[in-house]
């Protein structure tokens, strides 16, 4: 078995260790008699709760319990105990599968008579919604992400800059990728960072912007790691950003459009998604900084002057929809939403109804975007937090 | 035939039993005993004859076998409709010889003036049959008959003089009793139609052998096609004893004839010796009220002149408010325990019960209401209860909608009792009375009297409530059965989860210990413990046992 790397092996060891101590104690309250019961964190925005001091989303205090006994929950105690077998059976064969691989092993039909004494099938389960669903009530059980349990999701992040790291038994040098770029594997706490030369990090939102920074050479003028979690970011993507800026104590920028969903996936990055809350300690980077677009770049504000010009703004600005604004005023709601300056990027676009993509700021010309915006705002500090 | 008309009927009918015999009536008003056509007449024939056989045996603690049998003996024509011999046999107490040709040949062959609660009133019935049989055919009736005392089996072929409403001997004889076999046969042949009868009187049969679960029944129609009804019980209802009539249910006619046949020679005597429940001082009391000399001799009730003294005391009989209730005790209801065997018998019901209610009165008359439900079982689900109805246990198959029990029962709004539709739902009423409130002749409906209505309201209601418990413990019960197979279901899957999940990791693929069946087995423990089921009629299953068959079905697929 040596194609299998000892980071690998250790991590599993580990991991089915924690495992199988929790089920253990499933089974021997069982042995003693008692009602088989799960607790498990509640994921609901309900038991969602902002750090401050930390500066991110964390799951609240609030459990629940799953009791085997009780009707409602007797089949996701079922399905939650099938997922932690497989899994558990993965992680001591040393399997890689990914979240379908799962839905499909899990899957299989219970046939039983119902009180008439007629056959009926039931399905362990039907949609990988459920299956997904076990996966997390599995994650949070256990206090351990599918990264830790080396289960694999489509890799979607891209990586490119002045570094050298270690996955699996391979060395990749992040620099030497041609027009290409590293895919962030799904299992980010298996690499072994070895040596960079770097002082910052940028996060593009979009995949295009990102081809077009690391063509024109960005990162390797400004000494910057360049990455994009082309769109919503996964969690592997997230998960490398936090360790770049934790390990490597380097600056984290972020550059997306310049609209309420830009401003989310930003605060995806900087304090967690509401759907995944219980994985921010491990996932976000509260310190991440909005570097833009922002309202100011496009209008001015005071003595800033704008980047656009009156027939820039004319040929570029999109009108804000109803459901731009319908999510600006939800964002209004989240705490990490009311500093200062977000208050005043917030109202602007209030008041304006305006947005502008990304894009228009590389049709100036990519130089421009480059070397000139980019460069000029972080030196500026004219970033938002 | 309305109400009115048929009100009308009977007055003219009174009138008529002045002027000719009443076997001359009867033949000529035949639709009045229920043999207005050949579908009704050899249906009532059956009916008259069963009936007979019944109240020669269980009203005289034999338990009845009674066989039926019908034969086609001409086959119809264009214009006559088909013969058949109609047979009844009976293990009854049977007929004294020299009674026999009175019994049957002679209409209103009745020796005393008291009141009973039998099927058949009079046993006017039987004899109708024998006349419409003899109109429509000509043929004699044939009886054996033998008492248990007898030595000899005694036979007689017999007419009915219509005009003189005489007997008339066609054959007669005997035979020396071989076996200790009493009771009596009847042959009667006659014009009917059994095609269109057939249903209804199949229906009677198994009406008469629900109630009578005591009896041994059994039935061979011309298609030689067997109906048998096997005695399921020895327990019999007490039968009914005579009694004296209650002042309160007399008409004029009826005193008229308690005067004429009655041996006291006082008017104090009269109501002491004829009437029930009344005593010196009642008497006395009762007739100062109405101004009577309590020595005047009650024959004077009768003389010409003294129809309004007459009148006087029919009205005060009717009216005084002091004399005690009616009595019961002779009254003959089939008993909880019976209708309730028979029920499960005939509908292999899933629930039933039973109950008598106490005895009640309407004008004097006493009576008891029964009733019973069955539910579930072999009953065929239908928009509303399929409604027996009973008198005097006579079957009663016509004039349903006419009939107060009818009325009850379709105005119970079931769904308060748990009861969906369509509902395998069956509703017994039984009235049994010394003077049943028929509607009209046809003897087929009960009318609308309040006091009959509110008791079988009444009974109903408290078995429905009883039904209404039982549905909602089955329900309940059917939940909790639910849920241990949507628990159950799940331990065989679990129990393989835990145990891949309970071996170490570095123990992992060698002879680790499989746990699979102790986690099972202790998962079996948990939920049975944690289910209780209800007990409905005093059983109560076992969780285990359902949990451990739920989980040797499970078949988990890969």
């Amino acid at each position: 078995m040596s194609h299998i790397d000892k980071i690998d092996i250790a991590a599993r060891k580990k991991v089915a260790e924690i495992f199988h101590k929790k089920f253990s104690e499933l089974s021997e309250s069982i042995e003693k008699g008692s009602p088989p019961k799960l607790e498990i964190p509640m994921r609901t925005l309900a038991n969602t709760v902002f750090d401050p001091s930390k500066g991110i989303l964390k799951l609240g205090i609030r459990k629940i319990e799953r009791n085997f006994l009780n009707m409602n929950e007797t089949k996701k105690f079922m399905q939650t105990l099938l997922m932690a077998s497989i899994i558990y059976q993965a992680l001591v064969e040393n399997e890689y599968p990914t979240i379908r691989d799962l839905y499909y092993r899990g899957k299989h039909t219970i046939l039983f008579k119902d009180l008439n004494g007629k056959i009926k099938e039931e399905n362990t389960w039907e949609e990988q919604s459920e299956s997904d669903a076990s996966i997390r009530d599995v994650e949070v059980m256990t206090g351990l992400l599918r990264e830790d349990m080396l289960i694999l999701s489509k890799e979607k992040g891209k990586v490119v800059g002045n570094m050298r790291i270690r996955s699996g038994n391979d060395i990749i040098d992040l620099s030497k990728l041609g027009h290409g770029a590293y895919a962030i594997e799904s299992t980010p706490d298996l690499i072994e960072f070895l040596d960079y030369d770097a002082e910052l990090v940028l996060v593009v939102e979009k995949d295009a912007v990102f081809q077009q920074l690391h063509r024109a050479g960005f990162w390797q003028k400004y000494k910057a790691l360049l990455v994009t979690g082309a769109g919503q970011p996964d969690r592997a993507t997230r998960r490398f950003v936090r360790r770049l800026h934790d390990e490597l104590k380097l600056p984290v920028y972020i550059l997306t459009d310049s609209d309420p969903y830009g401003w989310y996936i930003y605060s995806v990055f900087k304090v967690g998604s509401i759907q995944l809350s219980y994985e921010s300690e491990r996932l976000a980077t509260p310190k991440a900084k909005f570097l833009g677009v922002s309202m100011s770049d496009i209008f001015g504000y005071g003595t800033k002057k704008a980047y656009l010009n009156d027939e820039e703004r004319r040929n570029f600005i999109i009108k804000a929809k109803d459901v731009d604004i319908k999510r600006a005023k939800e964002l209004m709601k989240y705490s990490w939403f009311h500093s200062k300056l977000w208050k005043r990027e917030i109202d602007m676009f209030m008041d304006k109804k305006a947005k502008l993509e990304i894009e228009a700021m590389a049709s100036k010309g990519l130089k421009f975007l480059a070397f000139q915006y980019i460069p000029e705002k972080i030196q500026t500090q004219d970033w938002i937090e | 035939m309305s109400a009115e008309a048929e009100s009308e009927e009977r007055i003219k009918a009174q009138e008529k039993y002045r002027e000719m015999s009443i076997a001359e009536f009867f033949a000529k008003n035949k639709e009045l005993a229920g043999f207005s056509n050949p579908t009704r007449a050899i249906y009532q024939t059956v009916r008259e004859l069963v009936e007979n056989s019944l109240d020669a045996t269980d009203s005289h603690n034999v338990l009845p076998e009674v066989k039926i049998s019908i034969k086609e003996v001409e086959a119809a024509t264009d214009d006559k409709p088909a013969k058949y011999e109609v047979a009844v046999e009976d293990n009854g107490i049977g007929v004294p010889p020299n009674e026999i040709a009175n019994a049957f040949g002679k209409v209103l062959y009745s020796s005393k003036y008291v009141i009973r609660q039998t099927r058949g009133m009079y046993g006017l019935g039987v004899k109708a049959a024998i006349l419409y049989s003899q109109m429509t055919t000509g043929q004699p009736v044939f009886i054996v008959s033998s008492t248990d005392s007898s030595d000899n089996i005694y036979y007689k072929k017999l007419l009915i003089d219509i005009k003189k409403n005489e007997p008339v001997i066609i054959e007669e004889g005997q035979l020396l009793k071989r076996s200790n076999w009493h009771g009596t046969k009847v042959y009667l042949t006659l014009e009917g139609d059994w095609v269109r009868a057939k249903q209804k009187i199949i229906e009677y049969i198994k009406r008469t052998a629900l109630i009578a679960p005591y009896a041994e029944i059994i039935f061979e129609t011309p298609e030689n096609e067997i109906y048998y009804f096997p005695r399921v019980t020895k327990k019999m209802p007490k039968p009914p004893s005579e009694a004296k009539p209650h002042p309160h249910g007399i008409d004029i006619e009826q005193l008229k004839a308690m005067v004429s046949f009655t041996k006291t020679k006082t008017m104090l005597e009269f109501m002491v010796e004829e009437f029930q429940s009344i005593g010196e001082i009642t008497a006395r009391k009762f007739l100062e009220s109405i101004g009577i000399d309590p020595n005047m001799n009650p024959k004077m009730l009768i003389e010409k002149g003294n129809s309004k003294l007459l009148q006087v005391v029919a009205t005060g009989l009717r009216t005084y408010k002091n004399f005690r209730p009616p009595r019961s005790d002779y009254l003959s209801p089939i008993g909880e325990e019976l209708i309730e065997v028979g029920l499960k018998r005939l509908f292999n019901a899933e629930w039933v019960k039973a109950i008598t209610r106490q005895a009640r009165a309407y004008e004097g008359h006493p009576f008891i209401v029964e009733a019973g439900i069955a539910y579930g079982g072999n009953i065929i689900p239908t928009e509303e209860p399929v409604l027996l109805r009973y008198a005097n246990k006579i079957p009663l198959l016509y004039e349903e909608r006419e009939d107060v029990s009818y009325k009850v029962v379709s105005s119970i709004n079931w769904k308060l009792y748990n009861i969906e539709e369509p509902m395998p739902l069956v509703v017994l009423v039984h009235v049994a009375s010394t003077k049943v409130p028929y509607k009209g002749v046809g003897k087929e409906s009960l009318s609308e009297v309040q006091e009959l209505e509110s008791e079988i309201k009444n009974a109903v209601q408290e078995i429905a409530r009883s039904l209404r418990l039982y549905i909602s413990k089955k329900n309940s019960e059917r939940t909790l059965r639910e849920k241990i197979v949507t628990i159950s279901k799940y331990i065989p899957e679990i129990a393989r989860s835990l145990s891949i999940l309970s071996i170490p990791p570095d123990k992992w693929g060698t002879d680790g210990k499989n746990n699979n069946e102790k986690i099972i087995e202790k998962l079996v423990k948990i939920v049975s413990k944690s289910i209780e089921l209800p007990k409905i009629d005093g059983k109560e299953e076992d969780p285990e046992k359902i949990v451990r068959s739920v989980i040797a079905n499970v078949k988990l697929e890969q």
